[in-house]
């Protein structure tokens, strides 16, 4: 029987010819990544199992996000004893304010993740990773410390469940709308909790990098265990030039055992909005045209990439962000934000109205800037949407993509990119 | 052999709800996490110790416990301190699932109980057999016993110890 490619990279990591779902393996990790608020108790962890040196110093990654730049003297206690233990273990890659970007964001961009290798972090959206083919999970502390000493984690191979992409995108259309799109069809709630999903077929080759991360990042929402897609030459020509170390170009058989397949025509997935509260709570844009809101943002691990500014660059051309509308952008990284800088996105936002904010999670947890407050709507390029998500209990959050942001901001209501002027 | 009184889940309970947005960034320990355990679940949780004080042994839940898909480790500690010593469900987030092999928390999976249980009824659960006996109204479950790994872990009192232990002893863990 032939082997998925979460498969091939679970039994090579694990020294083995061939492995099972179900079974329970110990993998050799390639990165492990830690940021602000728990990498300090990782740390501490890790010390006590014994140890004093980390497995590798160039391959445990530490990134400041949720916390900076601090806006409150408790996070800046916080940041710098991170700072102090960063330090105190001579770490290589330390990605603090000045440097900064989200955790999973910096993972790809700076090539720490590898086609063919297994790479951890301490938050829930290290799925991500699986954009470049690589087996990306978020664990706990626990995971993360005794990775930091051994180099290694258990793992449970999980069941596959592909979905095969056909079809054309459409003007205007995101990764973010298929991945709402998905997430409508098959519940948030989860049948598909411990399974790797697999993102396959022409859609999705025709994808870039951006769109692939998007997709995967929102798979740990799916109650997945990881999303991947097999690298490609998209894949190859996003890592050459940063990829840190060396990397194996791996697919699935095919005669590979997945659970359910499950055929997306995207040429039918158009701009799709998720209402408050609930994720799985998917509609067409269509259904949700006229609805007043309040604050738009656009950023996170999810949708702060450049390939988002460039589409709301390309829609705020010239126009004017509604009088009744705050909007704050966040470039993912600061590789993002000198990228969308030089290109001219950020000056056209700014033309329009948009605040930008200095790359971070920012509101996206709800414990940084530019949080919710009672009675805002905000319509949000990000993950999560539940109750007090973004701050207070008593705001409400519409998901979107970006694009559909942006034309939204401009007209104050929410907009269908495709019908805007 | 495991005896005490479950507290009965009547909806999907999220981990973003075990733990509030207010303690996420605090420091894992049972003794504080446990104190606001279970705040956004329930309004009658939200105080102090408010789940704790009911002194509950179990937790008998539906599908997807601790689901919501977050990673923080407080979730499982929080409970731990509140007394917890298994948690039955249909179905558990893998994240949270994970979490508590690491901790040696069992987190069992039995397919009918959530409907034959109800809050401060007294069950005994058997880790060696997976058999769950609710002594109340005298109805018996089975469930989903755990692999060798995770009972390895949970023997050596969590993931950590099982971990040390292979490093003293210069042994390989995998
Ligand atoms: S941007 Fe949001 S979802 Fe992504 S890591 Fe930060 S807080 Fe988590």
């Amino acid at each position: 029987m032939g082997m998925t490619i979460t498969e091939k990279i679970m039994a090579r990591t694990s020294g083995r010819d061939q492995v099972k779902p179900g079974e329970l393996v110990w993998v050799d990790i390639n990165t492990v990544m830690t940021m602000d608020y728990l990498g300090k108790q990782c740390f501490t962890k890790f010390r006590s199992l014994g140890k004093s040196e980390v497995f590798d110093k160039d391959r445990v990654i530490c990134v400041s996000d949720h916390l900076v730049p601090p806006p409150n003297q408790k996070f800046a206690t916080m940041l710098n004893e991170w700072r102090e233990v960063v330090r105190e273990h001579d770490i290589t890659h330390f990605y603090d304010l000045g440097r900064q970007g989200i955790a999973h964001q910096i993972m790809v961009e700076q090539g720490h993740v590898l086609p063919g290798t297994v790479s951890i972090g301490t938050d829930s959206h290290a799925n991500t990773y699986g954009a470049v083919g690589a087996v990306g999970n978020a664990v706990g502390v626990t995971d993360a410390a005794v990775a930091m000493a051994t180099g290694k984690a258990w793992f449970r191979v999980p069941e596959a469940v592909k979905f095969n992409i056909t079809g054309t995108w459409q003007p205007w259309i995101m990764a973010k709308d298929l991945s709402l799109h998905i997430m409508g069809m098959m519940h948030w709630n989860g049948h598909l909790i411990y399974k790797t999903l697999e993102f396959t077929g022409p859609a999705i080759s025709a994808l870039d990098m951006a769109g692939r991360m998007t997709l995967c990042n929102m798979t740990v929402d799916l109650g997945a265990k990881n999303g991947i897609v097999a690298p490609d030459q998209v894949t190859v020509d996003y890592l050459s030039g940063v990829a840190k170390g060396e990397w194996e170009m791996l697919d699935s058989d095919e005669d590979a055992h997945y659970e359910a397949v499950y055929e997306v025509d995207v040429t039918n997935v158009g701009p799709t909005v998720a209402l408050p509260d609930k994720l799985d709570d998917t509609v067409p844009v269509e259904k949700v045209v006229g609805t007043k809101f309040n604050k738009a943002f656009v950023g996170t691990c999810t949708n702060g990439r450049l390939e988002d500014l460039a589409i709301m660059a390309q829609i705020l051309k010239d126009k004017q962000i509604h009088r009744d509308i705050n909007m704050i952008v966040v470039p993912a990284s600061q590789t993002v934000y000198l990228d969308a800088l030089r290109a001219g996105y950020l000056e056209t936002l700014i033309e329009a109205g948009a605040a930008i904010d200095t790359p971070s999670c920012a509101s996206c947890a709800g414990i940084h800037t530019g949080v919710a407050g009672d009675g805002d709507i905000v319509l949000s390029a990000g993950n999560r949407n539940m109750k007090g998500r973004m701050g207070s209990k008593n705001a409400q959050i519409y998901l979107t993509s970006p694009a559909v942001v942006a034309a939204s901001s401009v007209t104050g209501v929410i907009t269908d990119p495709r019908t805007f002027n | 052999m495991i005896r005490g009184k479950c507290w009965v889940a009547d909806d999907y309970v999220m981990a973003y709800n075990i733990i509030i947005q207010e303690y996420w960034i605090s420091p894992i320990n049972p003794e504080e996490n446990s104190k606001w355990v279970m705040a956004g679940v329930k309004e009658e949780f939200n105080k102090e110790n408010g789940f704790k004080d009911g002194g509950y042994t179990f937790i008998v839940a539906a599908h997807n416990f601790a689901g919501g898909g977050k990673s923080i480790e407080h979730v499982i500690t929080g409970l731990m301190g509140a007394g917890i010593k298994a948690v039955f469900a249909d179905s558990f987030a893998r994240l949270q699932f994970r979490n508590a092999i690491n901790y040696g928390l069992p987190f069992v999976t039995s397919k009918d109980i959530a409907k034959g249980c109800n809050t401060g009824d007294e069950l005994e659960y058997d880790p060696s057999t997976g058999n769950i006996t609710n002594l109340t109204t005298n109805k018996s479950f089975n469930s989903v016993p755990a692999a060798p790994f995770v009972a390895e872990v949970e023997s050596a009192g969590g993931l950590m110890n099982f971990v040390r232990d292979k490093i003293a002893k210069g042994q390989p863990i995998g």
